[in-house]
């Protein structure tokens, strides 16, 4: 018998239970995200093909799926205001090309990689989804990737191997950068600049 | 509880480890970080994260190391990669982890962690017999997983804070807590006070599990060291900065580790009442 009282309670619960089943499903949408992009990235590296064609293959799949202006704008911290818009653009562009080419420097090395999926959980706005990276000859490494906007536009805005965030560690390598270069954002500008032109 | 357990880190006879700290301490008189501009608080926030008020002396240290590591631990990692096959450094790696289960076991008890002292302990049982001296890391396999533990962690689980980042000879970037934990874990370690001194066998074996140690992990880490090197702007402070966030991903690790010590054969009482 279902009386007032029950009804009450279950509508009750059912509020309750909205928000939750929205955040569960954005989770779910966050790890299918994960999972494709893993899986297009370990199709790349295991795959046949020139090491140029790899790159270019691994460049789009960075553009597609993740958020690289975001990425940069938090890697230069408290002197992304200090920049004028000039040099936000120009820094932009090169954050781009760096992030590229180390990611892309790594191939060979990620030769034989596979990766299973773990838990995902929801975090402030965004989600993490955790799993799980095997490579020949070393121990599994746990990789979580932090995926923004999970239910509608889903962007890695961060990835964090064995509790190292590799935004975080970036941010404080610039920012140290810059607190010995006097703070002179064109001095991190041209670095980057001569970091791409000597990985060519 | 603080004040109760800082005598405790100095317990344990770890001088040797404190003298470059006072040291440190001392240089800090000419090699202090300067402190921003009160009107600049972004800045001082970015200081305060940072916290490395030791950062000259700390870079002097880095530098030393840096070239130590150059001309004879690096190229001593590369050597044993290249004339000793995977398989074999991977049982070496094996049984030196192995050798060090005391020390774990130790911060495990001393931590109030009984599920990490069990699979510790079974690890060790495991790994010795089947894995034939530790060579094989059959209790992996098995169900009983690794874990990262020593006294550093133990104090930070006790709630000892970590203080100021410290970047010392040989040890490399550490701080005030984790430096003396290393010393109370060589304390700690059985093999250190085992046997009359004057053995000579024992002694060639104690000397050849630390320069093993010491290759074998640095043959670990030799792609990763080199990529950063490579690839930031500033390695120092790359380094500092991946060192802290994984030494707090440990802790977080050991204190978030609330597996119940209910073994599986014991009947478990019904988790809710039965309704009538």
């Amino acid at each position: 018998m279902i009386d007032r009282r029950h009804i009450l309670t279950l509508t009750a619960l059912g509020l309750m239970a909205a928000p939750l089943l929205a955040m569960a499903q954005s989770t779910d949408k966050a790890a299918s995200f994960v999972k494709s992009t893993g899986d297009k990235l370990v199709a790349v590296v295991n795959g046949p093909g020139s090491v140029g064609s790899k790159r270019a293959a691994m460049t789009q799949i960075i553009d597609t799926d993740v958020d690289v202006d975001g990425i940069g704008r938090f890697c230069l911290g408290r002197y992304w205001k200090l920049a004028t818009p000039d040099q936000q653009k120009q820094y932009l562009t090169l954050f781009h090309g760096v992030l590229v080419t180390n990611i892309t420097a790594k191939l060979g090395e990620y030769q034989g990689v596979k990766f299973t999926m773990g838990r995902s959980k929801a975090q402030d706005e965004e989600a993490v989804v955790s799993t799980t990276v095997e490579r020949p000859n070393n121990a599994p490494t746990a990789v979580d990737w932090i995926i923004a906007n999970p239910s509608a536009d889903p962007k890695i805005i961060d990835v964090v191997a064995e509790g190292t965030s590799l935004r975080l560690t970036q941010r404080q390598d610039y920012g140290s950068y810059l607190t010995h270069n006097n703070n002179d954002i064109n001095a991190l500008i041209a670095a980057m600049k001569n970091q791409l032109s000597q990985s060519g | 509880m603080r004040s109760y357990l800082c005598p405790r880190v100095t317990f344990f006879g770890t001088q040797r480890l404190l003298l470059p700290l006072v040291a440190a301490i001392a240089l800090c008189t000419s090699g202090c970080a300067t402190r921003p501009p009160a009107d600049d608080p972004d800045a001082i926030a970015d200081f305060e994260q940072t916290n490395d008020p030791l950062e000259p002396t700390n870079r002097v240290f880095y530098a030393i190391n840096n070239g130590l590591d150059t001309v004879i631990l690096r190229p001593l990692a590369l050597g044993y990669r290249a004339v000793v096959p995977g398989p074999v450094r991977e049982g070496v790696h094996n049984v030196l982890a192995n050798l060090g289960s005391p020390v774990v076991l130790g911060n495990d008890i001393l931590s109030g962690k009984p599920r990490r002292a069990g699979d510790t302990t079974m690890r060790f049982l495991i790994n010795t017999t089947a894995g034939v001296l530790g060579i094989f890391d059959v209790a992996t396999k098995w169900g009983y997983k690794d874990h990262d533990a020593d006294f550093g962690m133990t104090m930070a689980n006790w709630g000892v804070p970590e203080g100021p980042f410290l970047f010392l000879p040989v040890l490399g970037p550490t701080d005030p807590r984790d430096a003396a934990g290393f010393g109370v874990d060589i304390a700690m370690d059985p093999f250190t006070w085992v046997g009359p001194p004057s053995s000579t066998g024992l002694t060639v074996f104690k000397w050849t599990r630390y320069g093993l140690n010491a290759v074998d992990s640095r043959e670990r880490f030799l792609d990763p060291i080199d990529q950063i090197k490579k690839t930031a702007l500033d390695p120092y402070a790359t380094f500092r900065s991946l060192f802290r966030q994984h030494r707090h991903a440990q802790i977080e690790e050991l204190r978030n580790d609330h597996r119940a010590t209910v073994p599986v054969w014991f009947s478990q009482p019904a988790a809710t009442p039965s309704e009538h």
